[in-house]
């Protein structure tokens, strides 16, 4: 017995010794450690940092930032809409809708290949549509009309034509965009496509191949040669996992990574000999939401009174720092959008207007709370400087700062009274019809909880209005008599900030763009 | 012995049942779920729905509770929700990262608490043991993450000794220099977080010793203080020292959550973090109940270790 006490103990301090040496070693400054950044000014890689997990990686079903940023890297879309609104053709090589609405049809490129060499077909688009149009996959929403499913078939190898079971005039953007084409004779034999990742390898006709995929860490990328718009000048792209702002930017900083999203607030601190910031627009609106069933909000004039003492370029000046890094956007559509209209009321600030608006109501001692994500820095910045301003016209407001999501699941519940005013913010897309989800009565996003007859009919006529001058006139209309009825806010198009390491040129040219980053990062080049 | 530690074992696992109960409730209480954590104001209702009952969200939570239970008995910890990766897999990459990292960090730590401690205390209410005291506290009131930030400003950014992101360079997963290069700073911040406390426990313990009756009988006998403390005081205080060794099993796995976080360790940290923000139940349940079967297993590690050190409870009162 003793002798196992002794050995035990010598043994408990002899790993103990061992792993100290081994520790020791490190602890002390390594002159072979002094490679740290040789290696990622290599003269082939290109590194971005983002900030998690690609949720999913199936290009059928992909909906989150980052699996959508990889998807655009290794397949790509028939068209691509830029940020101004305009159509791209990618793929196809002419889109057209029928004059009477009911159908597209699209003609391809022909002399596009897969990265395994294989000619891309009317076969394979027919094939991805087909999948991505089954609601269990998940991702169907775009290609459902009226509770039924848009068709597709094939004309000739390349052209096929979608078939729609109502006019739509919206059909265009919402079918040639956002779907991408992945090869049939690849996964045909797939049994489910509603995972988040393909149990085949990856074959598409992007810029990039995918080679690793390391969760948690990093993804990278190889050049894919047979890329129909050129072979990209860097050979190898990582996309490297920093959830951490903080980190991402020193990575940054010190050229551990090329390039990262900061914020406003860190672009002072970075060295623009090294570094160059290139702000976005992403068509995102940031906005205030009223809740138009909560108690003190039912009736119009009083909204009316809230936003008229609301002061929008006092708000954005002090969470965004500059107009270099925001824009101011009037209706609910973003400012860059083609159907985006001045002409609507945007509530300039006038202390005395919204009194006489609550004495009108018959309303005095206003009380309201707000709720807002509390770990935004920008919304709580506005929160607090809402509660200021309507303080001025004599309304009360409590700050209800949360976990942004839990605010988000409450809104959703119908009948949710549990806040009066809230902050946020969404990116819906190009086509004005995109926005019924949020404005139109029981639209899935209706946070607002409005219940309004005469939008509600404006947005149906215009869905199916096929004319683009009397669809834009409607959309007007329709702007108009959302801003009126005072349930939205709209605050700003808050741009993304891609910080650059100078190394890395032609950024422009690879078309920075709302979700995806780079439209096309085959353009970049290496200095 | 072995039949103590079969019945600590059995005891332990109708404590695990309550544990996972205790803790699955509370997920369910939580204001949303993991579908509303994806959900953007682009997906219409239907596919919401279509999610809920794909991931059996929609089951009752006792229906949900026991489906999980009977999956976890088959042995299967199950998926993300999220990625739908499988966690065991997962885990088996992230737990030795996370353990490479801690492990060596903690007995560090540990090897530091003993010598401050026993200094501090041979030199009790002296200089010594002031400056000591003084190192603890600083060192209990350093917030983890400031370090980190701090070292990585300095050592990453400012003199670029070290790299500050990940456990390897792309491309040079082999190489030790590499491996060593990525591990300093975040070594030495879990370092500095472990040690303090540790120091002023065994610091604590030595000064209890040193009242002892056979320390002052040792005086008697004109020993030197060298003689009690290498002799008689450190072998006495193995045994709180064994214990706080038995409390930090768990450690291996949840010891350097927000170190890793912010150094992008790929450790069991970001992974729990991430999921913990978007309520990926079978992520955070796999990940505690491992570190509840850690902490029961370290308190019989404790206690059977004593055994192993301290005679007297060895001969359990057999000694005359």
């Amino acid at each position: 017995m003793k002798k196992l006490k002794y050995g035990a103990v010598t043994l408990l301090f002899a790993t103990a010794g061992l792993f100290l040496a081994a520790c020791s070693t490190s602890s002390s400054p390594n002159k072979a450690t002094t490679s740290k950044t040789e290696t990622t000014k290599d003269a082939s890689s290109f590194t971005y940092a983002i900030s998690g997990n690609p949720a999913s990686l199936n290009p059928i079903n992909t909906s989150d930032r980052w699996g959508l940023t990889v998807t655009n890297m290794i397949y790509s879309p028939l068209v691509a809409i830029e940020t101004d609104g305009t159509q791209k053709n990618i793929l196809a090589d002419s889109i057209e809708a029928a004059k009477d609405g009911l159908s597209v049809t699209v003609k391809l490129k022909q002399t596009i290949k897969w990265s395994d060499g294989e000619k891309l077909t009317a076969d394979d688009v027919v094939f991805t549509y087909t999948q991505k149009a089954k609601k269990e996959n998940g991702n169907a929403d775009k290609l459902w009309i009226g509770g039924k499913p848009i068709t597709i078939q094939k004309v000739d190898d390349y052209t096929v034509k979608f078939s729609l079971p109502e006019p739509s005039a919206a059909a265009v953007n919402n079918i040639a965009t956002e779907t991408f084409i992945i090869p049939k004779h690849i996964y045909k034999d797939v049994a489910d496509f509603s995972v988040k990742e393909l149990p085949v390898a990856p074959v598409g006709t992007g810029p990039y191949k995918l080679k690793t995929y390391k969760t948690g860490e990093y993804l990278a990328f190889e050049a894919n040669k047979t890329y129909f718009g050129g072979t990209p000048a860097i050979k190898n792209v990582t996309l490297r996992i920093i959830e951490s702002n903080d980190t991402a930017k020193v990575a940054l900083q010190k050229g551990e990574v090329d390039a990262a999203v900061v914020l406003p607030s860190a672009i002072s601190d970075l060295d623009s000999h090294d570094i160059t910031v290139y702000p976005y627009s992403e068509t995102r609106v940031g906005y205030l939401g009223l809740n138009t069933k909560s108690d003190a909000l039912t009736n119009v004039k009083v909204r009316q009174a809230v936003l008229y003492a609301l002061d929008k370029s006092e708000l954005n000046q002090a969470a965004y720092l500059n107009k270099k890094y925001y824009s101011t956007p009037n209706s609910f559509l973003p400012p860059s959008n083609p159907f985006a209209t001045e002409s609507v009321n945007t509530y300039k600030t006038n202390a005395q207007k919204s009194k006489t608006l609550l004495a009108e109501a018959g309303v005095s001692d206003l009380k309201l709370n707000i709720g807002f994500s509390a770990t935004d820095p920008a919304q709580t910045v506005q929160a607090t400087l809402i509660q200021q301003q309507l303080k001025k016209a004599g309304i009360t407001v409590t700050l209800e700062g949360g976990d942004g999501t839990a605010i988000f699941s409450e809104l959703k519940k119908p009948g949710s009274t549990k806040y009066n005013l809230f902050l946020g913010g969404y990116i819906m897309g190009n086509d004005p019809d995109l926005y019924a989800a949020l404005f139109k009565t029981g639209g899935s996003s209706n946070y607002f909880q409005t219940n309004n007859a005469k939008t509600d009919q404006l947005f149906d006529k215009a869905a199916v209005e096929t004319d683009p001058t009397k669809r834009k006139a409607l959309y007007d209309q329709l702007q108009k008599e959302v801003a009126d009825d005072a349930r939205i806010y709209p605050i700003v198009d808050n741009k993304k900030i891609l910080a650059v390491n100078n190394r890395i040129a032609n950024v422009k040219k690879a078309n920075l763009v709302p979700i995806y980053t780079f439209e096309d990062l085959s353009k970049l080049t290496i200095k | 012995m072995a039949s103590y530690i079969l019945k600590r074992v059995l005891q332990a696992i109708p404590l695990l049942l309550i544990i996972s109960f205790i803790v699955f409730s509370l997920i369910h209480l939580a204001p949303y779920d993991v579908i509303d954590s994806i959900t953007t104001p682009n997906m219409s209702n239907d596919q919401v729905a279509l999610l809920r009952e794909k991931y059996g969200l929609n089951d009752p939570f006792i229906v949900q509770y026991v489906k999980w239970l009977s999956q976890m008995l088959h042995g299967d910890f199950g998926y993300s929700l999220i990625n739908q990766h499988s966690i065991t897999s997962e885990l088996a990459v992230r737990l030795p990262n996370t353990i490479r990292l801690v492990l060596p960090a903690y007995i560090t730590a540990l090897f530091l608490a003993i010598t401050f401690g026993l200094t501090a205390s041979a030199n009790k209410g002296k200089f010594l043991d002031r400056a000591v005291d003084a190192i603890a506290s600083i060192g209990i009131a350093v917030p983890t993450f400031w370090l980190a930030m701090i070292l990585i400003y300095q050592f990453g950014y400012r003199l670029n000794l070290f790299p500050i992101i990940g456990m390897h360079t792309i491309g040079k997963e082999n190489e030790l220099a590499d491996f060593l290069a990525h591990f300093t700073l975040p070594y030495i911040t879990l370092t500095v977080a472990f040690f303090p406390e540790l120091t002023r426990y065994i610091r604590a313990s030595a000064n209890e010793q040193i009242t002892e009756d056979y320390v002052t009988v040792q005086s008697a006998f004109q020993a030197t203080r060298w003689e009690i403390f290498s002799r008689h005081i450190s072998r006495n205080i193995l045994i709180p020292i064994v214990t706080q060794i038995g409390l930090a099993l768990p450690m291996l796995v949840t010891g350097a959550i927000i170190t890793e976080s912010i150094f992008s360790w790929p450790g069991v940290g970001p992974y729990l973090l991430s999921a913990t923000k978007s309520l990926d139940y079978p992520v955070i349940m796999t990940l505690l109940l491992l570190s509840a079967t850690l902490v029961i297993l370290g308190n019989l590690l404790s206690d059977v270790l004593y055994a192993i050190v301290d005679p007297r409870i060895r001969r359990g009162g057999k000694a005359s």
